[in-house]
């Protein structure tokens, strides 16, 4: 008999974790890793789609929820199943294509035949087959909603329910799908699946750090005028944007106050785009309508693995503790003329991916990181600011853009969540 | 049917430009495209580059200008210090579109060594396609479209010249 012997244990979270500081091994080891699956991918809400790639019966995408294979599929009813792509006979592969339609869901091994809600109903030569079908379905995630058409999962049927997880995040889920005149976005451009072997926390960490601009993005900054000239790259003094903690780990670099006209977050021109204009002020009126027109979309990250990356969506994979995916497509506007989308998807080829001017850069400097954080390790330093934050009447805890707010928003959240019961400061936190 | 003048014209051309690519020499590579240049990686094995599905890279020529202004800049973390490469061109197929045009197919396998970050070799395997002019007696390219063999897969950092 092989003697078992626990090499496994959990650290304390709590001890690797203070509002000043985090320690290195959280983004190299193993334990840690197999600890994020459990307790953040499986236990709580995973983003998966949105609602407008798979807009008739039929349709699916397969996605990751932390390692496990899954598929969201959308049925006659209209309802959305988010179910594990396994075979409950044999485990095989059920959808393999990353995405298309299906009236059944049949495994290419032995024929087993389960509707698009996942039951099973049919097996092949029935007479050897003694089994009861209804136990023999295929896993569904027990949990699925969506908010604003973003389709979120968990395999814990015991969660809070989607609304408590998001808390006043959908704040930041509104003003994504209210860029459109309709409030809807189409995700139907194609998904990007950029590599970096760095561990997943550095993806949203660095997407609402706004101290980094100036220095991983120089050649971006020499090369390019853009809106981030005023919205990250001025001077301490000068930077009127702010970085932002709303809770629950959910965090935003709010680059609205340094907008100071129409369209300047879509890098034109006023006037550019006349129709867009008049359809936005037609339907959320000249007050609001304008004020969305100048403040433009959110850059913000929902916990843990949803980035509404201005004009984009964004969703972050782990794949093992210094392997991740940042995984694009450009966030399309119900509503406007084909320009506008045009516009998006060429910025959207710009800012993100391989060969992108910021993110392959933003790339880099990650992977650096992560060679450094190899061995024993050390503390990483997250105190910058906190001396300065102001926590706004909605909660919201609020700094200068260059702050580390949004990490220790970050890291907070992930403590209470990997070290269950311990003591926290989570003022930002929605009960 | 081209000549074979021809074929060792746009052969060394190809080779050149590879060279050019290989080396990081971003200025003297640029400047064997022409003002209609079109540089192209797509998402999809067969995908129309005016659709609005995604690419990896979409270059007009304004924006391969951008491109190549900003690794000259000398503060590109992504290419500091440049990757080391070679590619190699192979199956090498051309054909006559009209008077001195050329589209030319070929099959290409670059090596890439990351010393800017994890210092791994990568490899690129590609179907590149393009197309060519003869102009003021020089060949030009005004199209490069690169068809990564894993672009639906999971792509690492690609900032240099593919």
């Amino acid at each position: 008999m092989i003697k078992q012997t626990d090499t496994s244990k959990s650290p304390r979270y709590d001890e690797l974790i203070t509002d000043a500081r985090v320690h290195s091994s959280l983004y190299t080891d193993e334990k840690v890793f197999e600890d994020e699956l459990n307790r953040i991918f499986r236990m709580g809400w995973v983003f998966i789609c949105h609602d407008s790639e798979i807009p008739t019966a039929g349709d699916f995408v397969r996605r990751n929820v932390g390692r496990e294979p899954v598929f969201a599929i959308r049925s006659r009813d209209d309802e959305i199943s988010v179910i594990v792509n396994r075979c409950a006979h044999r485990g095989n592969i059920i959808c393999q294509e990353d995405k298309g339609n299906r009236k059944a869901l049949v495994c290419q091994y032995h024929g087993w035949a389960y509707d698009t809600k996942g039951a099973l109903v049919d097996v092949p030569y029935p007479g050897g087959f003694k089994g009861d079908f209804s136990c023999h379905g295929l896993e569904r995630l027990p949990l699925v909603d969506s908010y604003q058409g973003f389709v979120f999962a968990s395999f814990n049927e015991n969660a809070p329910p989607l609304l408590d997880h998001l808390g006043r995040a959908t704040e930041l889920i509104d003003r994504a799908v209210e860029m459109s005149p309709v409030g809807r976005i189409r995700l139907s451009g194609g998904w990007v699946q950029h590599q970096l072997n760095c561990n997943w926390k550095m993806l949203p960490e660095n997407d609402t750090d706004g101290y980094h601009v100036n220095f991983v993005h120089p050649s971006f900054a020499q090369a390019i005028r853009s809106n981030y000239d005023e919205a990250v790259l001025d001077d301490e003094e000068s930077l009127k944007s702010l970085a932002k903690d709303w809770g629950n780990g959910h965090t935003e670099l709010f680059f609205s106050p340094s907008y100071t006209r129409p369209l300047e977050w879509f890098g034109c021109a006023e006037d550019r785009h006349p129709a867009y204009t008049k359809a936005m002020l037609d339907a959320y009126g000249e007050q609001k309508g304008g004020r969305i027109l100048r403040d433009g979309p959110p850059h913000a990250v929902i916990f843990p693995n949803l980035f509404l990356g201005e004009m984009n969506i964004v969703r972050f994979e782990p794949v093992a503790p210094g392997v991740c995916l940042h995984v694009h497509t450009p966030m399309y506007l119900e509503g406007v003329e084909d320009d506008v989308n045009r516009r998006i998807l060429r910025q959207s080829e710009g800012a993100l991916g391989p060969t992108a001017f910021l993110l392959a850069d933003d790339c880099v400097i990650a992977e650096r990181a992560q060679s450094a954080l190899q061995g024993k390790g050390g503390w990483l330093d997250l105190s910058r600011g906190a001396e300065r934050e102001v926590v706004e009447d909605d909660g919201v805890i609020s700094s200068h853009l260059t702050d580390e707010t949004p990490n220790r928003g970050f890291w907070r959240h992930y403590r209470r969540i990997m070290q269950p019961g311990s003591p926290t400061s989570d003022v930002g936190a929605v009960a | 049917m081209i000549s074979v003048e021809d074929r060792l014209e746009i052969e060394a051309f190809l080779f050149k430009e590879a060279r050019l690519a290989d080396e990081s020499r971003y200025s003297e590579w640029e400047a064997l495209a022409d003002d209609d240049m079109h540089y192209w990686v797509p998402l999809q094995e067969s995908q129309d580059p005016d659709s609005d599905q995604v690419s990896l890279l979409n270059d007009n020529r304004t924006r391969l200008a951008t491109r190549i202004r900003q690794l000259n800049t000398g503060v590109r973390h992504a290419q500091l210090p440049p990757s080391r490469m070679r590619r190699s061109i192979a199956n090498v197929e051309i054909e006559e579109l009209g008077a001195d045009e050329y589209a030319v197919g070929a099959n290409v396998v670059l090596y890439e060594f990351r010393r800017q970050a994890t210092k791994e070799l990568e490899v690129w395997p590609a179907r590149v396609e393009y197309k060519l002019r003869r102009k003021d007696g020089e060949l030009k390219m005004f199209r490069k479209h690169v068809f990564l063999l894993n672009s639906e897969g999971s792509v690492r950092g690609l900032s240099f010249i593919i």
